[in-house]
């Protein structure tokens, strides 16, 4: 008689049971959208960090509207030469921006009025997807000549800072100058040997003067250790999240 | 067995029916708003359990892990007052959110109940009640505020009385408020805090909020908003409202009802100065030690209290000198060399840091370990323990090591002047844990390599470790078997007149330098000396005001491990300037054996621990729980 106790429970867990059999599963997504952030006026890539927790660099804001007007956005971390690729990207229907040391795409004014949208509506179909925004950087950033191994053991390094956007409303004071050294690639405010990098910080108006000149930065901390290092400059303005402009990483092999 | 099976069919018999309507009555094992809004003593109960959840960054405040914890480590280590073992550079990251919306969800629960019962009360009773729940919002709106910017303004309970979970989750699309902006925010605090004040008694039980309290919080929420208008470059916008953010045409009007606020309170606390006297330095440090502890203080505007052992903290058990511990924990904050430089009365070079060296380099040499801070200022005494200052009758024994080289000719600097590298070995006699050999000195005495209380080379033993350590709130009279975890009970100053007088120094400065007036000037220095005289330090002048600093100044001296200065440095948006790849500084004791005598090394905190704050940090991640459950959040930049 045990056994009828057990075939009806038994038979009530099938019945309960059964309606988790459907296949649920949604193919997994598949194409990819990639591109380049792109500075208007000169035509080259931005250069910027990671981004993600533990970084503040450029990033792509996807906001899918095929089926909400006001979806969560997703966003993709940009690479450090201002591209941007990710090969797991559902079809949809994307509004799109990028966010970062430049001049915002989207913007408000105080009545909540939108003034500047620069999104671009995209549909993701099938296969690759390229996708290029045109920035207005905040900073530009350019190595001068090559870096110079000093007979000490230390780096120096000429670069210079100009103001990139000529609107007066993102000329915000210059607040950071860096060197920023480490023993990876990727380099940045988000990654760097703070022994050997080396730091100016502007108060007030100061930081106006670097633009248009040549600096000198030497590395930080005396004798380098021998192996590859990686260099680049970074310099910010007083706006916002106070996002870095970069230029270009270099390899320098100390030896 | 067939019976059993009869017996199952017996029992889903008997359940079926009763899913009848006619027996849906409230199961009378549960309280209900009757059995709590007829009676004093139930509307007590209420109410000491919302006052329980206040979100105030009191003793149980950590940075990583929320209110009302129980935790190793100093959130003061997150601002550069103090360094700690347990606590690095980091933001708040617990989230603070659904804590707080259940909480004002219970406070307007209340203030829509209470009025349905108002008969069994006095008219001044129930004004007084609703006071304080509007009181307990504007706190935990205040909270919600610095910490993201503008939030949704829930001002009722969303769900009607009797709502099954079939209505509300047909209406659930309601209930997604989005955020408002950061000025309504301000506003609707503001607008709390008036009512509490009209609706408060002039005074109140300890630990409950009275008129002055809510004026004092609204100086705070002001000032804070004044703040904001004036140094925030971070925008964020939904829609029309700036959830980010508050136009700088709006700063005069928030440091106006900042100081408004404030006078309000004129003339009706007093700076503590019960065992003050005007020339005896000693007596004003043990004064404004005392400050902290004495339950009758003519300071206190709002305070938490503790009581073991249903209600207790462990802030001695965290911060007790090493030599005094109870083997448990000790030594937590650590103060910084930054930090103690503020302060008047000690040797300094021209660029104000600490003076370590003569002219041509040498350490200064000094008999007593205690000459070097004979002349500090009495409130940095009263605030941390300087190496040699007595607590519970014992000097605080602070020694980072004995040098054994030569001293003939001077000592020169162990480490380079602004190195990160380890001392040397050479000529040195350290320790790396409280179980320590004695070093013969040349006339045959025994000394320690460290003092008794650090530091220790060992960075698992928890010693001193910046040659400071604390003494604000720090309790005097606790025997040593109490200072133990959960056994802490003084009372959390969370409100005091000082900050309400420094509310309207700073509220009164800006407004002066944006144009309002002299005598918002002069007020601002009447205020300012006040608390300087209470401090023994020297009065300011109408030509020392040249800029908000000296104000600011005095802020971080006054308020110091109060738990204040990471949302000043935040409003003042200059976290990220002070914290840029920053390590702070120390200044380590050491004995010179052959000397005799005492010197001191400033250098940089030997564990290099770095600071950096990340702008994104201004406003704080909305945590993503509670953008998924409500998706008309919108999260803040960066995130």
């Amino acid at each position: 008689m045990k056994k009828i106790i057990y075939s009806m429970a038994l038979s009530i867990a099938a019945i309960v049971t059964c309606s988790c059999h459907k296949i649920d599963n949604y193919p997994a997504p598949s194409e990819t959208l990639q591109g380049n952030i792109v500075n208007i006026r000169t035509g080259k890539n931005v250069q910027s960090e990671l981004a993600g927790n533990n970084g503040n660099g450029t990033r792509i804001k996807l906001l899918e509207i095929s089926w909400s007007s006001n979806p969560t956005p997703l966003y993709l971390s940009g690479k450090q030469d201002g591209t941007y690729i990710n090969t797991k990207v559902f079809a949809a229907t994307y509004k799109m921006t990028a966010e970062g040391a430049f001049v915002p795409m989207v913007q408000t004014d105080g009545s909540g009025q939108t003034t500047v949208d620069q999104s671009q509506i995209v549909k993701v179909q099938g296969g690759t997807t390229t996708v290029n925004f045109k920035v207005d950087p905040f900073l530009e950033v350019e190595w001068v000549g090559e870096p110079v191994l000093n007979s000490d053991g230390t780096i120096t390094v000429q670069c210079k800072v100009n103001r990139g956007t000529t609107d007066p409303n993102f000329q915000q004071d210059i607040t950071d100058l860096w060197l920023f050294v480490s023993p990876t690639e990727y380099v940045g405010n988000n990654n760097y040997d703070p022994r050997y990098s080396t730091h100016v910080a502007y108060a007030g108006t100061t930081g106006d003067a670097i633009t248009g000149n040549t600096i000198t930065l030497t590395t930080s901390g005396g004798a380098l250790p021998k192996k590859d290092l990686y260099l680049r400059i970074g310099s910010r303005i007083n706006y916002g999240l106070k996002q870095y402009n970069y230029n270009e990483v270099k390899v320098v092999t100390v030896k | 067995m067939k019976r059993k099976i009869y017996l199952l069919l017996l029992v889903i018999g008997t359940i079926v029916p009763a899913c009848k309507k006619n027996l849906d009555v409230p199961p009378p094992n549960i309280v209900q708003d009757k059995d709590i809004f007829t009676s004093t003593s139930g509307i007590m109960a209420y109410l000491a359990r919302i006052y329980s959840e206040i979100p105030m960054e009191d003793f149980k405040w950590s940075p990583t892990t929320g209110f009302k914890n129980f935790f190793y480590g100093s959130p003061a280590a997150i601002t550069g007052e103090a360094i700690s073992r347990d606590q690095q550079n980091s933001t708040e990251t617990f989230g603070y959110w659904a804590d707080a919306y259940s909480l004002i969800r219970e406070c307007n629960y209340f203030s829509e109940t209470l009025p349905n019962y108002a008969s069994n009360f006095s008219d001044t009773q129930v004004k007084n009640w609703l006071g304080e729940a509007r009181f307990i919002r504007a706190f935990t709106y205040f909270a919600l505020a610095k910490r993201y910017g503008g939030v949704p303004l829930i001002d009722k309970v969303l769900t009607k009385p009797g709502a099954s979970i079939d209505d509300i989750t047909a209406s659930i699309e309601e209930y997604k408020v989005p955020r408002s902006s950061e000025q309504a925010t301000y506003d609707f605090i503001a607008a709390d805090l008036d009512y509490a004040f009209a609706n408060l008694p002039e005074t109140n039980q300890k630990g409950r909020a009275s008129k002055y309290a809510a004026a004092a919080l609204k100086s705070r929420a002001m000032l804070f908003a004044g703040s904001i208008a004036k140094y925030n470059n971070i925008n964020l916008t939904s829609g029309a409202d700036r959830l980010c953010g508050i136009p700088a045409a709006k700063a005069t009007d928030y440091f106006k009802a900042a100081y408004d606020a404030a006078s309000l309170l004129d003339g009706k606390f007093s700076l503590y100065k019960n065992s003050w006297s005007p020339t005896d330095k000693a007596a004003q440090a043990q004064n404004f030690a005392n400050l902290f502890l004495d339950p009758s203080s003519s300071e206190n505007i709002f305070i938490r209290q503790y009581h073991y052992p249903d209600a207790a903290h462990w802030y001695d058990a965290n911060q007790i000198p090493h030599q005094l511990w109870n083997g448990g924990y000790s030594a937590e904050t650590n103060p910084t060399l930054d930090f103690v430089e503020m302060f008047e009365g000690l040797p300094k070079n021209a660029d104000g840091t600490f003076k370590t060296t003569d002219a041509s380099g040498h350490y200064l040499l000094y008999n007593n370990v205690t000459d070097v801070f004979a002349n500090a200022e009495p409130r940095l005494k009263g605030t941390v323990i300087c190496p040699g200052d007595v607590f519970k009758g014992q000097a605080i024994d602070i020694r980072r090591g004995i040098y054994t080289g030569s001293s003939a000719g001077g000592i020169d600097k162990l480490v380079p002047e602004g190195s990160t590298s380890p001392y040397p070995t050479t000529d040195l006699v350290t320790s790396a844990t409280d179980a320590q050999t004695a070093y013969t000195l040349p006339d045959g005495s025994k000394m320690n390599p460290a003092g008794l209380s650090g530091d220790f080379t060992s960075s698992g033993v928890a010693g001193c470790i910046s040659g400071f350590t604390i003494r604000k709130y720090l309790d005097p009279n606790l025997p040593t078997a109490n200072v133990t975890t959960n056994h802490s009970e003084q009372s959390w100053i969370e409100i005091r007149y000082a900050e309400v007088l420094l509310n309207q120094a700073e509220a009164g400065y800006e407004l002066f330098s944006a144009g309002q007036g002299a005598t918002y000037e002069t007020t601002a220095l009447t205020d300012l000396n006040l608390i300087r005289e209470r401090a023994g330090a020297t009065p300011a002048t109408l030509g020392d005001m040249t800029s908000v600093d000296i104000i600011r100044t005095e802020r971080r001296k006054e308020l110091a491990f109060e738990n204040k200065t990471w949302w000043d440095m935040k409003r003042w948006r200059i976290s990220d300037k002070e914290q840029n790849s920053r390590i702070y500084r120390i200044l380590n004791p050491f004995y010179s054996a052959t000397a005799g005598k005492y010197f001191f090394d400033d250098r940089y905190d030997e564990r290099n621990s770095r600071y950096t704050f990340d702008p994104r940090w201004y406003y704080e991640q909305i945590p993503a729980s509670a953008i998924a459950k409500s998706t008309n959040l919108v999260q803040n930049p960066g995130y």
